[in-house]
């Protein structure tokens, strides 16, 4: 099964951010980043998209797939 | 509204709900079940348009899917096992309580079948196509 890797626990922590907080800028609720930045759910990517440009990266400095 | 508050709200919804239906069963009142279901869907609508937070996303989305198809693959032919046994065990009792609910099941499982296929086929049409 494919697998995804991010690192948006960091740039979160970066940023000083919560992640009710960064849910709440990307339109998702808090259970989707938790579950995301466990690398449980993989998001579409529109989702990662929105998330890369909040972060000012490029969607491959967020998201590694292995 | 947040999402505390729309938590809260929910739950008092659900209590009250709990509270008429058990007293309108234990009555006999099909008004005070039916008004009150009616109320607590309107106020839900009501809340949750008033609430700030985002309550679906496209996590919630696939869950609600994966649910769905999970349940419509054990429903269906549960109620079709089902319907064969009642009918076929009262075959030579036709028009009998367990005959009649062995057709039932049938057609129950029959009409959740032309659902899923009219919403996949609409959903086919919608996200994919043979055209290039």
């Amino acid at each position: 099964m494919a697998q995804m890797k991010n690192n948006i626990k960091v740039l979160r922590a970066e940023k000083g951010m919560t992640q009710e907080e960064l849910a709440e800028k990307v339109n998702v609720t808090r259970q989707t980043i938790i579950a995301i930045e466990k690398n449980k759910y993989i998001p579409s990517l529109e989702l990662a998209y929105k998330i890369s440009l909040f972060f000012k990266k490029k969607i491959e400095e967020v998201f590694e797939y292995l | 509204m947040s999402y505390k508050n729309f938590k809260t709200a929910r739950l008092l919804i659900t209590f009250f709900l709990a509270m008429t239906v058990s007293i309108a069963i234990s009555t006999e009142n099909v008004l005070l079940a039916v008004s009150a279901i009616g109320i607590g869907m309107m106020t839900m609508v009501l809340i949750k348009k008033n609430v700030k937070a985002v309550l679906v996303d496209e996590m919630v989305k696939n869950i609600a899917g994966k649910s769905a198809l999970m349940a419509y693959s054990i429903t269906v032919p549960v109620l079709a096992v089902l319907s064969l046994v009642f009918m076929f065990s009262n075959l030579s009792n036709e028009g009998s309580y367990l005959y009649n609910l062995g057709m039932i099941f049938s057609y129950i499982a029959l009409f959740n079948m032309a659902v899923y296929s009219i919403a996949y086929y609409y959903y086919r049409k919608k996200y994919g196509s043979d055209e290039e």
